[in-house]
């Protein structure tokens, strides 16, 4: 048991989900065929203002971080209003352009600390051992030390965070606002000609996903203890697309496996780390080259079932 | 002092101006944006570098050079990472995906390769000479970049507006398979674009290389950045807009600097596509029938 919940598995575990909500942030705009470059920059937006409202205004967690969301989803429906009336391309580098403005002005404000950052962020497994020992709990529940119930807690918070995104995205899916997205992913034209409000329904999109990554980020600020401007920069929205890219953005796994993929690779292979970024560059051109889809897309799925299916009537 | 930064926000944006018609260029025949062609304003200027340090040779020589080997990658990008995606149909994402991709690739082998410190070029190559034309002063350096980008972008207008060639490659902007009915050649076509878009990155390279006295890997991602700006501000696919798209946001920037807000100067571009794109999406000089509107 030990072994298996020692303190560097359940933080790359911890990573990992951290990575697979994010890529349902962007799955989110995708579904819509809209690419957005600004996820970073909306991250940085929900982890700022969930940092902020708890270390200077000392607001409990569980309600700063739906507020960092929230501030983050906003700010999209601003951007998105003029952006979303252009074509892809156009989304694509105002967001990135969006996302740059934003680093910008976290540089230079007073209140994000500039350059340095805010440190000190209470972590989310301090503040779950804190309420553990309030219970009584301080040595830990069932053999398992203080530390690593906080941890686990932390993991389960996560896990719960995700499974509710998930089961939300598919049941949205099969939703009036999920056809609508699926039609307007499918032909823009065509989905306006059948009476779709495609401006809504896409803005719709361009804030649920921006909501999520604000909640991503403010989950991340208090998992890691300090925030920089610099981790939000234009490789953060690189490294949240490749996992859509890689996974494949056609249904909600794809860019789950591909965040479990590419957040557990590096990890695994130690030894060529230093090549990583040069691998994910690599591998982006090969995938669009031979499976723009990604490895998950809705023919896989249809053709495992086909195989299990069969299968279990013999 | 105003006349002094308009010089030196001439001599900027000319340089924002050449690199904004390499991402134009390709924009206009291939309708995609070229993620990768920031990295490869930075390969041009290692090459430039690199001719000038230990080949020892003439800063002129070093900018040949420099288009040379930036024409040569950019051959290579078109095969590998965009020509696969033109024979099957994909979405109009997928280029945008591969050419990012191509982007963190060069990135990174840059920096595996030269290292992640700035260098400078060595003295000697054009620095330090000075010269007063009345009110303002102004470097060799400076020169030498406002002759040759004015120069290049009046030739290749020239070029595109007069010759056979130029002729082709604007068929080919205006549709692929008309182009390919009418007989020409547009895979070569596509090629040669590609290549002289390069070229144009990599010329780009060496002279911001010379004016800022600094080469490193990561120049790409910011030129590239100002480059999309422009692009958009501009309008896609303008080489007019792309011109002076360019001198304008040149100014703009130097003129956050001179009266004040230094730090914010990395905003300007972006500040200016979101406005450009609540008040006129289509750019300053695109033309709203069409999306873009092309050269």
């Amino acid at each position: 048991m030990d072994v298996l919940l020692n303190q560097y598995y359940l933080q790359i575990a911890i990573f990992v989900l951290l990575n697979a909500i994010l890529g349902v942030s962007i799955y989110m705009t995708l579904s819509t065929g809209q690419l957005s470059l600004g996820n970073a920059g909306f991250m940085s937006i929900g982890a700022y203002t969930c940092a902020i409202l708890t270390v200077k205004a000392g607001l409990p967690l569980y309600l700063a971080i739906p507020i960092g969301g929230i501030a983050a989803s906003f700010m999209s429906i601003i951007i998105g209003f003029p952006a979303l009336r252009l074509t892809g391309i156009y989304l694509a580098i105002a967001t990135l352009g969006f996302g740059e403005v934003v680093r910008v002005i976290i540089l230079n404000l007073k209140i994000t600390n500039g350059a340095l950052g805010i440190s000190g962020i209470p972590t989310l497994g301090a503040k779950i051992g804190k309420v553990f020992s309030s219970l009584g709990f301080s040595q830990g529940i069932g053999g398992l030390t203080a530390q690593q119930t906080s941890n686990l807690m932390v993991l389960v918070v996560l896990i719960l965070s995700l499974a509710f995104l998930v089961f939300f995205c598919t049941r949205l899916n099969r939703s009036r606002v999920g056809r609508a997205f699926a039609a307007i992913k499918a032909d823009e034209a065509a989905a306006e000609a059948m009476g779709i409000n495609t401006t809504y329904y896409k803005l719709l999109a361009f804030a649920l996903g921006a909501l999520i990554a604000g909640i991503a980020g403010g989950l991340s600020a208090h998992l890691t203890f300090f925030i920089g401007p610099k981790d939000f920069a234009y490789n953060r929205t690189v490294e949240i697309l490749t996992f859509a890219v890689l996974g494949g953005s056609d249904l909600i796994i794809g860019p789950i496996v591909g965040a479990l993929l590419l957040t557990l690779l590096p990890e695994l292979l130690r030894s060529a780390s230093e090549y990583r970024l040069m691998i994910y560059g690599a591998l982006m051109v090969a995938m669009m080259a031979f499976r723009p889809q990604g490895l998950i897309s809705e023919e896989t799925v249809r053709f495992w079932k086909g195989k299990l299916g069969r299968r279990v009537k013999k | 002092m105003f006349w002094q930064q308009l010089v030196n926000g001439l001599t900027l944006g000319s340089t924002y101006s050449l690199v904004a018609l390499g991402y134009t260029l390709i924009m206009g025949v291939l309708n995609i944006i070229n993620m990768a062609h920031g990295e490869i304003f930075m390969f041009g200027a290692f090459v430039g570098l690199f001719l000038v340090t230990y080949l020892k040779v003439n800063i002129f020589v070093a900018m040949a050079g420099a288009m040379v080997a930036c024409a040569l990658l950019g051959i290579l990008m078109e095969m590998i990472a965009l020509r696969p995606l033109r024979r099957r149909a994909v979405s109009d994402l997928a280029p945008l995906i591969s050419t990012i991709g191509v982007s963190i690739f060069l990135e990174n082998l840059a920096l595996k390769i030269f290292g992640p410190q700035s260098q400078a070029f060595p003295s000697g190559a054009l620095s330090g000479v000075q010269m007063q034309l009345g009110p303002v002063q102004i470097t060799l350096v400076q020169i030498v970049i406002l002759v040759i980008s004015f120069g290049l972008m009046f030739v290749l207008r020239f070029w595109l507006s007069k010759t056979r060639v130029g002729k082709a490659i604007r068929t080919t902007a205006e549709s692929i398979e008309t182009a390919n009915l009418l007989g020409i050649n547009t895979n070569k076509i596509i090629l040669l674009t590609v290549a002289l878009a390069s070229a144009l990155g990599g010329i780009a390279g060496v002279l911001v290389g010379l004016s800022i006295n600094a080469v490193e890997p990561t120049m790409g991602l910011s030129m590239g950045l100002k480059g999309l700006a422009v692009l958009i501000l501009g309008g896609m696919g303008n080489i007019t807009g792309a011109m002076l798209g360019g001198l304008i946001l040149g100014i703009a920037e130097v003129f956050t600097v001179a009266y004040g807000a230094s730090s914010y100067r990395d905003a300007v571009a972006f500040g200016m596509i979101i406005l450009i794109l609540f008040i006129r999406p289509q750019g300053l000089f695109g033309s709203s029938t069409r999306q873009g509107g092309r050269f």
